[in-house]
């Protein structure tokens, strides 16, 4: 007896429980199914049929019934997995959006509650069902939502998943422009067009790229001002790059250029006699110049420095010695040489005047040959000056290019104002042939590179034929590429200074008698 | 299947002596690297042309099946479909399964043509939509289609395309300014209405419906290229204003064809110039395939059961919305007034009241009316009435006509 009653009791209980769809010992709640936003600006439907009725068991994603809107006829399918407890709409009658359909029993722990009242979703943001179609030539935004799959895959229409996950994927905006395939690519890549508003196509439409960059942006390497190639993960990427600093110096400095009508002129140089000399010339480096390996191991046994001992020179940086001298250096002095000689070359346009003065510009004069390197470095491109050629030998000479090649190697540049001065050089000499095999170059000047500047080739052996007696002779030659600004300087003019220089290279011997 | 080899290998060789003519002249400069340049472009161009004639051959294969024999079966990998049938059955389910069948982010673009027939909306009434009497006069079969929408008209002068898109891609407009894009290529100055229709002025020439599910959806409609425009009308003129219902009434407007705008527009002008459309819209590269209406392709489960299914009273007639109908007639006994209640397709209750004085006509005629509860409207079966008095059979036989119609 006392068992029945307790029994009952339970049952009691039990239907106390699904009534108030509160918490209970047997995990079964009752969730209302509400009629979500369908799209389109539908506010309300007609139910048409219900294909389940209650206790029907249903799945997730089971139809349930079938409304209609205008002229659309939509499938509901069920959010959860439970039993049809009560149908709220009969067929033929209108629910609105929002409104509950049907109450359907389910497993608490699987679904649970959240706030039911947020659930009636808000209209669409863009209403455009009732808006009326003006000309078809105008772009209408596309007011679809894209169903939200978090971890547990809740149905679309499940009134219970949060909306702002909905209305994160509407592709839409105010006035986002871009072509249908684009739009729908959009859509199928979940990207939402309004945040690539402005786009890079016309009119600020967004292109089918800007959606691809979108995609794969966090994986867009990083510039710098080195501008280091894209990593080869992404090959198929357009990447933009920054220019980095010395780059876009370049490109202002090139712009200026632009100012400047160049001629130009291209020889090459027998230097034949000189490579006769190299050898003794490397020979004979003098002693502070060489690297401590390069030097002999012990001192010589006889010294001048026993009688006495000069104040010895300054220790020079080791970055400038040297253990081998090249061609450059001579090239340099013998350039000096001739500059010497044609006072044009060793002037610059005063740095005063500008092309919007009203004055005649002038030209500065200096006493000394004071030429440019161009020096291609990790960091850019540096023109770095050599004050006085004239004033040093060849030895000095090489091993200031020695501490100014290791100077730009370094990351950040080593170069400072002392190599860089503002008054820069009034020739400018480029050694492409340490880089490259070329035959010749059409190089640019720059407002204060000076007036010249020279490309200067690989030494090559070639056959000669206008020497030796119609026999032809093997000679080295050097190819030199000249540019100048003809504002200044006349074309026979430099054909003429080239034609000294090379009188200085084809004959360094001259060199002895003027007293290097 | 000769022809189309050699035709494959002709398409190779050619491509390979015209290979070095389409190379840049630029490789001339450099004389030490010609031979590997022209060597790699070569191979390439073979081997794009290999890989173009082979896709070429595959489609070519997959429509000769269908021409010929039906020994292949029908895909839903394909965009482009156009339906060589011209059974409104079997369009019909050809849409709904390609609807159901192919992958839910693909767009699809089905045509079809019907002899003619009359198509409701998935909750209309057929009473109040179709003329019925011309409909039996004339042969032509009326069926309730899938998607919500009016009553249209359908005959070999009308095309009909569906678009099929994922239902986050859906969007009604979308797809209206597609098939507007492509009438307006015919020279057509055609329009969008605030109802998604494409008109002319205020003429339609196209109506729209749609279906929604869960994770798809279409948007279908008619265009009216040639269709027999009195027959149209003949056959969707229904007077029966006394018949309240329930579902979708059918929002009527004068209507013209294509042909009267442009002479020269052709079911297939219209096809390809939607196609072009679509193929923009949705980058579709894909070859357009037809469907025929074989034994093979009837054989699909789907397709064989949702054929089947289309005619049934079940679908036809039992999914009809509730409504009412008051009628009312004069016999010389008196005027009788009918309310009949229905609800998919079934009487729910019919009531007979008369203005006649005579006692035994009311509760026979009450008699009559409950009879009808339960049966079928407009198939009721007759042996199970009970009509004793001439009073019953005439009304009953007013009711019958009626109802019929």
């Amino acid at each position: 007896m006392v068992r029945l009653h307790i029994l009952s009791l339970a049952s009691e209980y039990s239907v106390l429980t699904y009534l108030h769809s509160s918490a209970a010992c047997w995990g079964k709640v009752l969730r209302t199914f509400k009629l979500a936003d369908i799209g389109e600006g539908i506010t309300e439907c007609e139910v048409i049929r219900w294909t389940v009725n209650p206790p029907n068991q249903v799945s997730a994603f089971d139809t349930l019934c079938e409304v209609q809107s205008d002229k659309a006829s939509v499938e509901i399918t069920s959010p959860f997995d439970g039993t049809i407890k009560e149908l709220l709409v009969k067929e033929g009658e209108v629910a609105k959006v929002g409104a509950g359909l049907c109450t359907i029993e389910v497993d608490e722990d699987e679904y649970p509650a959240s706030d039911e009242q947020s659930s009636s979703s808000p209209p669409h943001p863009e209403q455009e069902a009732t808006q009326s179609e003006k000309l078809p030539a105008e772009k209408s935004q596309p007011p679809a939502q894209d169903p939200p799959k978090p971890q547990r895959r809740p149905h679309p229409l499940d009134p219970n998943v949060p909306q702002e996950s909905k209305t994160a994927f509407s592709p839409n905006a105010g006035n986002v422009l871009a072509a249908p395939s684009v739009r729908h690519f959009a859509k199928q890549s979940g990207v939402d067009l309004a945040k690539l508003a402005p786009g890079s196509g016309k009119g600020g439409r967004i292109e089918k790229k800007d959606v691809e960059t979108y995609l794969a942006g966090p994986k867009e390497p990083k510039t710098s001002p080195g501008a280091q190639a894209p990593s080869p993960s992404e090959p198929a990427q357009d990447i933009v790059v920054e220019l980095g600093r010395t780059r876009y110096g370049m490109w202002k400095a090139m712009v200026q250029s632009l100012q400047i009508p160049h001629f130009g002129y291209s020889t090459s140089l027998d230097i034949t006699a000189l490579n006769e000399i190299m050898p003794i010339l490397n020979s004979n480096i003098p002693s502070r110049y060489l690297p401590p390996s390069s030097k002999p191991s012990h001192p010589p046994a006889i010294s001048p420095s026993s009688f006495y001992a000069e104040p010895s020179p300054p220790v020079l940086d080791p970055s400038a010695q040297f253990h081998k001298l090249t061609y450059l250096p001579i090239l340099l002095k013998t350039l000096s040489k001739a500059m010497h000689e044609w006072p044009l070359f060793r002037s610059s346009i005063t740095p005063t005047w500008s092309p919007s003065s009203p004055d005649k510009p002038t030209v500065t004069l200096r006493p000394h040959a004071d030429i440019n390197i161009a020096l291609s470095t990790p960091t850019g491109l540096y023109t770095p000056t050599l004050q006085r050629v004239d004033t040093h030998s060849v030895y000095s000479l090489a091993s200031q290019l020695k501490r100014l090649s290791h100077l730009g190697r370094q990351v950040p540049s080593g170069l400072t104002l002392a190599e860089l001065p503002r008054r820069g050089g009034t020739l400018t000499v480029s050694n492409i042939g340490g880089i490259g095999d070329g035959e010749s170059a059409s190089p640019v000047l720059v407002p204060g590179g000076g007036v010249a500047i020279v490309a200067v080739g690989r030494a090559k052996w070639v056959w000669d034929v206008n020497r030796g007696d119609g026999k032809g002779e093997r000679r080295l030659k050097i190819a030199v590429s000249w540019s100048a600004d003809h504002r200044v300087v006349e074309g026979a003019e430099l054909v003429a200074f080239i034609e000294t220089w090379r009188s200085w290279v084809e004959a360094p011997q001259r060199l002895i008698a003027e007293g290097v | 299947m000769l022809a189309l080899r050699v035709c494959w290998r002709r398409i190779c060789i050619i491509s390979f002596f015209e290979g070095h003519r389409l190379l840049p002249s630029t490789h001339a400069h450099n004389p030490s690297e010609r031979p590997l340049h022209t060597l790699t472009s070569r191979r390439m161009l073979l081997l794009r042309t290999l890989q173009h004639a082979g896709r070429a051959t595959k489609c070519l294969t997959h429509t000769r099946s269908f021409a010929v024999s039906a020994t292949t079966r029908l895909s839903v990998d394909r965009s482009i479909y156009v339906s060589k049938s011209t059974n409104p059955y079997f369009n019909l389910t050809l849409e709904d399964w390609l609807f159901r069948h192919k992958s839910p982010k693909d767009p699809l673009l089905l045509f079809y043509r019907d002899e003619p027939c009359i198509v409701i909306g998935r909750n209309q009434n057929p009473w109040k939509e179709v003329n019925l009497s011309s409909a039996e006069n004339t042969g032509t079969p009326w069926i309730r289609r899938r998607s919500g929408g009016g009553t249209v008209y359908h005959d070999l002068g009308n095309t009909n395309f569906s678009i099929h898109l994922s239902r986050s891609a859906f969007d009604r407009n979308e797809t209206g300014q597609i098939v507007l894009k492509a009438v307006r290529s015919l020279g057509v100055d055609a329009n969008l209405n605030d109802r998604n229709d494409i008109c002319v002025g205020k003429d339609k020439i196209s109506g729209s419906a749609y279906k929604i599910v869960n994770n798809r959806a279409y948007h279908h409609g008619t265009m009216l290229i040639s269709t027999r425009l009195d027959t149209l009308g003949d056959l969707l003129r229904v007077n029966k204003p006394s018949l309240v219902t329930k579902g979708v009434a059918s929002v009527r407007s004068p209507v013209r064809n294509l042909q009267q705008y442009n002479p020269s527009v052709t079911h297939e002008g219209f096809v390809q110039a939607v196609i072009t459309a679509f193929r923009e819209t949705y980058n579709i590269r894909d070859e357009v395939c037809e469907v025929e209406e074989t034994e093979e392709v009837k054989s699909i489960p789907y397709i064989s059961a949702g054929m089947e299914e289309l005619p049934q009273w079940n679908w036809a007639f039992g999914q009809t919305p509730e409504f009412t109908y008051t009628l009312s007639n004069t016999f010389t006994w008196g005027t009788v007034t009918a309310n009949i209640h229905s609800k998919h397709g079934m009487i729910l209750g019919c009531t007979l009241e008369t203005s006649a004085s005579t006692l035994p006509v009311q509760p026979n005629l009450q008699g009559l009316g409950e009879q009808l509860s339960g049966q079928k409207y407009g198939f009721v079966e007759e042996d199970v009435l009970v009509l004793e008095d001439d009073t019953r059979r005439e009304v009953w036989s007013w009711l019958r006509n009626k109802m019929s119609r």
